[in-house]
């Protein structure tokens, strides 16, 4: 498989499965078990960092002028990465509101 | 012969999996029947599979696959290996836990 394709692959799933992570930590939260949520937004960090630094290597790659050119495939990782960003932001706000409903 | 079911938001990346678990089990001779659609037709196109597959970015609606699909076991795929595309490593996970 090609470099950028792979690339393509290596995002979406890190920042897919942080994006899972958030929003298990959200359920998590709902079932009032705080210190899991906690730790699934850790797990969460994680994975979406392994994401990141691929990203970034893409980045890189186009900054330093070799041009791949714009495909389906990378704006689905692009869309999954900004994705994952936006679920964390909300699944740390559910959690202080659950944590506000049992309190 | 097993009906496998790969599961994700979209479709797009599954897709590219299921053409390598398709030439994965040729190799294998492995007869057996590997479809991919987005989770929101779960209950219209999967309910008949042996087994679902979850991509990372959906894992965390198993619970609700697991229910909308009562008759087939509901596994999420590993990060690394859908990662690298391995469609060898996710079809002997799935064969793995078909018990095959």
């Amino acid at each position: 498989m090609e470099g950028s394709e792979l690339a393509a692959f290596q995002i979406i799933s890190a920042v897919g499965t942080a994006r899972s992570c958030y929003i298990e930590a959200i359920q998590k939260a709902k079932q009032g078990n705080f210190s899991e949520a906690e730790k699934m937004i850790g797990t969460g960090d994680d994975a979406f960092n392994e994401g990141h630094a691929a990203h970034t290597g893409l980045l890189q790659e186009e900054a330093s002028g070799s041009e791949k050119g714009i495909n389906l495939l990378i704006v689905h990782a692009e869309d999954q990465l900004m994705s994952a960003e936006g679920f964390k932001i909300i699944a740390l706000e559910f959690i202080d509101v659950y944590k506000k409903l049992v309190h | 012969m097993k009906k496998i079911v790969l599961l994700c938001a979209s479709g797009m990346s599954t897709s590219m999996l299921v053409k390598k678990m398709e030439e994965a089990a040729k190799k294998l001779a492995y007869e057996c029947e590997i479809a991919a659609y987005p989770t929101s037709e779960a209950k219209t196109k999967a309910a008949d599979a042996d087994i679902i597959l979850l991509g990372p970015q959906v894992r965390f609606s198993l619970p609700q696959i697991r229910e909308v699909c009562p008759n087939s076991l509901v596994e999420a795929v590993d990060m690394r290996i859908y990662g690298r595309m391995d469609g060898k490593a996710v079809l002997e996970f799935a064969k793995e836990k078909l018990g095959e």
